[in-house]
């Protein structure tokens, strides 16, 4: 099973290696970079949190948009244009497929963030404002991508590329709310209501966990065990995606 | 054993908006056997597709089973021994011939050396031997499918199914698939595939099988399914000079050529001994036999199918 | 084969007509530039409070934070805008510093604005208050807003205890140590400013610190040791209904446990006639 997935895995890589949109994001995301510098020297004060705060912010979108795009692109255009039959005609389990999709993805997303950050770092070195804590925030943003791409396989297996595309990012956006929809809850009068919020609360892909961009830039500690936990999320939440996307895979009509 | 069995499919589907639902198979039955090569023609939108997809587990069925080999098709280790070739295959054009080839062979879990000595075969096979290194976005239609039909052979299959193999190609390409699928049988093994093109189907294949709204007219070999008696004959003559014959009728006269048309062997016969009298010179008798396509048609009409528009398509292909 | 004459030309007429209509374009902009309101109006300005505006953020509220306190100095740098202080306080306490609270630059920056061209300190002290509760780390928000208590509103005592904050923070720079010192001394109460300035004194080992120190001390000391001799002079005059003679007579009836002696080591200048006591050598200070 594994040199089936395996094989699947390299070949999405392979193509979305060769996909021009890749290489597009990447150029923005240095050219933003860059431009961070250019910015910076608007300000009075430091410039270092600006610098930092932008390269990590060019990061984070680029990064959702490549795992979004790249993402549907590969999975719901394959399904709809049908190269997955040749694929479900051969002794693979549809699972296997689903799976395969997904690594391959991950490998993507894993090139292309160590691309980013190599930049961002080379930036930050030669005007001597490295902080090598940048790391962990870069990683944390990292696990938010995969839970990301996991969402993106999921939709991909449900509907067609664009819906899938909005509904990803539409939940890009909620799970940078859910702390809203906390506060939400306690304002609330109604019993219903509260419990409602409370339980969407726990349902929606949290985001905000792996968000610590705030504490590295300025330098504040971040609550031990912190990252543990981050980690431990994606692997569970991830692992949840991953599984209904494989169950909606198996009896999926392909049309 | 029947190698692959369908039995009492009912398929339907039922589009996103309305909640009205569409029938496209009505218990279908159809059982293919070890060794033969078995043709599924029929009319646009009858089915053909949709049944060829249940046979390999890419759609499921209503009502009715399917079965592989023996067993139910829906266990992903019979794959194993087909081979499937679908229609206007989209095919991953970032990799070349070679890494596309590559990466099927590998899901079947075959070595290395394996693989590439497969995949060179099966590219000279199909007539790619020097251009598998390009891309496939540079393929041009016909090599398109001649990969996808190596593709289907990659891991030497028991069953090969082909959904319109011959779209897309020249007359050259037609024959070269004309010749690979006859190569197969010679090896024992069995073909499924659907065509529009009738003048194949009579040269390669064992059985037929007519399908027309989703319900299998037809079902057997041409033979069966297409009586052998001769009609009619056309006769063309050159240099007759009066209309007057003592058998057969003008159908069409052309400056001094004629076509005459004979309605039985003992008018022919009498015709041609009387040519030589009247200094007139045959050129060609021709048999009008009833074909496939007159079948093919007859079956439509009755479902209902229009048909005006069959005689075209069929005329433009031929 | 070539583009034939005509579509050579009629590309070239749709090459000059897009080209006309994008210098007219720019015309118009122009145009355009002059009928808008002015900067008065400007839409920035009703920005929603940080709190709403951390919602449309979606995590990436110290960017927000960032572009909008560099669209404000530029803002506040731009000098032919009029009535450009109405939202100073909106923009720097709700908004920029409710995005990203551990921001300095907004909070020092925007004191800044407030109190040398608002005119406002109280504003600012309340903009400097945010910071010092919401970065108890830092010890520079407590230093300026001492620092304007003493610059601007000569509110030494005051000042003092916003130093006083920011000497809480380890590694706060020695030179608060020293602004905190002297606050005492500005608001009257040099036997504190001494004490402290002593403390300094004994503690630095930058030579630079233990100078001027010392020349503080040096001063308030002799300040303090007239200030005792002479509340000393007063009540032996008191009681004895006549001045002492000479400062001895003041240690005899027991007045002062000892005579402080001056920096150098001398005895103070006492002129009986008078009642007053004198330093006989020159304040370094010169105050």
């Amino acid at each position: 099973m594994l040199a089936r997935v395996n094989a699947i895995a390299l070949n999405t890589f392979r193509e979305a290696i060769r996909h021009r949109i890749l290489y597009l994001l990447l150029v923005f995301a240095v050219v933003l970079i860059s431009f961070a510098q250019i910015l910076s020297l608007l300000t009075v004060g430091s410039e270092e949190k600006i610098i930092k705060d932008f390269g990590l912010a060019t990061i984070d979108v680029f990064g959702v948009l490549t795992a979004v795009f790249i993402g549907i692109g590969l999975v719901s255009r394959e399904i709809e244009r049908r190269t997955v039959y040749t694929l479900l005609a051969k002794p693979i389990h549809r699972f296997e497929f689903v799976l395969g999709k997904y690594a391959g993805l991950a490998l993507t997303l894993l090139v292309n963030t160590c691309v980013m950050t190599a930049w961002f770092f080379l930036v930050l070195l030669i005007k001597g404002m490295f902080d090598p804590r940048l790391g962990i925030a870069v990683l944390l943003l990292f696990f938010q991508f995969l839970l990301i791409t996991a969402l993106a396989v999921l939709f991909s297996c449900v509907s067609t590329p664009i819906l899938a595309s909005v509904m990803t990012l539409a939940l890009y956006v909620v799970g940078h709310l859910l702390w809203s929809l906390d506060l939400l809850a306690k304002r609330l009068q109604t019993e219903t209501g509260r419990i409602l919020c409370r339980v969407l609360y726990y349902l929606l892909p949290n985001l905000g966990n792996f968000d610590i961009k705030g504490e590295i830039v300025h330098g504040l500690a971040v609550a031990p065990g912190r990252i543990a936990w981050a980690t431990i999320y994606l692997l569970v939440y991830g692992c949840a995606i991953l599984w209904t996307a494989c169950a909606v895979f198996e009896r999926k009509e392909l049309q | 054993m029947a190698v692959l069995d369908l039995l009492d499919i009912h398929k339907s589907y039922r589009s996103h908006l309305s909640i009205r639902k569409y029938w496209i198979l009505r218990g279908l039955s159809l059982s293919i056997g070890e060794g033969e090569v078995f043709g599924f023609i029929g009319t646009n939108g009858a089915g053909k597709t949709t049944t060829i997809k249940l046979a390999l587990g890419l759609i499921f069925p209503d009502q009715g089973s399917v079965r592989l080999f023996g067993e139910d098709a829906s266990r992903v280790e019979l794959r194993r021994r087909v081979g499937f070739l679908p229609e206007n295959p989209y095919l991953y054009d970032y990799l070349t011939g070679e890494e596309f080839l590559d990466f099927h062979a590998r899901l079947f879990g075959l070595d290395r050396i394996t693989r590439r000595k497969r995949v060179k075969d099966l590219l000279e096979r199909v007539g790619l031997g020097n251009r598998g290194y390009r891309q496939l976005r540079h393929y041009s239609k016909g090599m398109l499918q001649r990969i996808g039909l190596a593709q289907a052979l990659i891991n030497d299959p028991d069953l090969v199914v082909l959904d319109e193999p011959m779209s897309g190609l020249d007359p050259i390409g037609r024959r070269e698939v004309r010749d690979i699928i006859l190569d197969l049988k010679t090896r024992g093994r069995t073909v499924f595939f659907s065509t529009h093109i009738l003048s194949d189907t009579e040269m390669i294949c064992d059985r037929v099988g007519l399908l027309v709204k989703g319900a299998l007219k037809a079902v057997g070999t041409i033979d069966e399914l297409v009586s052998r008696d001769v009609p009619y004959w056309e006769v063309a003559l050159q240099g007759v000079v009066n209309g007057n014959l003592p058998c057969g009728r003008i159908v069409s006269r052309r400056e001094d050529r004629v076509l005459v048309r004979v309605d039985t062997q003992g008018d022919l016969h009498r015709l041609l001994s009387i040519l030589n009298g009247h200094g007139a010179r045959l050129v060609s008798v021709t048999p009008a036999r009833q074909s496939l396509e007159d079948l093919f048609i007859r079956e439509a009409r009755a479902a209902s199918v229009p048909t005006a528009r069959l005689e075209e398509g069929h005329a433009r292909q031929s | 084969m070539a583009a034939s004459f005509v579509q050579r030309r009629r590309r070239q007429i749709m090459a000059l007509g897009a080209l006309a209509c994008l210098l007219a374009a720019i015309f118009v902009q122009g145009r355009i530039e002059g009928l808008k309101p002015g900067a008065t109006a400007h839409p920035l300005l009703y920005l929603p409070s940080g709190k709403y505006l951390k919602v449309a953020a979606l995590g990436f509220d110290g960017l927000l934070a960032d572009l909008l306190y560099l669209w404000s100095i530029q803002f506040y740098g731009s000098y032919d805008i009029k009535d450009r202080y109405t939202y100073l306080e909106r923009i720097y306490d709700q908004v920029i510093t409710e995005l990203d609270p551990h921001y300095l630059d907004p909070y020092l920056v925007g004191a800044l604005i407030m109190t040398a061209e608002a005119r406002n300190p109280e504003m600012a002290l309340r903009l400097l208050d945010k910071a010092v509760n919401a970065n108890p780390d830092q010890w520079l928000p407590a230093f300026e807003a001492g620092f304007l208590c003493y610059n601007d509103l000569h509110d030494y005592t005051r000042a003092a205890s916003y130093f006083e904050k920011a000497l809480r923070v380890p590694g706060v720079h020695p030179l608060v140590r020293r602004f905190y010192a002297e606050m005492y001394n500005r608001a009257g109460d040099k036997r504190t400013s001494l004490k402290e300035w002593l403390e300094i004194y004994q503690t630095s080992d930058d030579p630079y610190a233990h100078g001027i120190a010392w020349n503080h001390v040096h001063d308030l000391k002799v300040d303090v040791d007239i200030a005792d001799l002479t509340s000393a002079v007063g009540r032996f005059r008191d009681r004895e209904k006549r001045p002492p003679r000479h400062l001895q007579e003041i240690l005899t009836a027991g007045l002062l446990p000892a005579l402080p002696r001056d920096p150098e080591d001398r005895d103070y200048l006492y002129d009986p006639q008078t009642g007053a006591v004198r330093y006989g050598g020159g304040l370094v200070l010169g105050r």
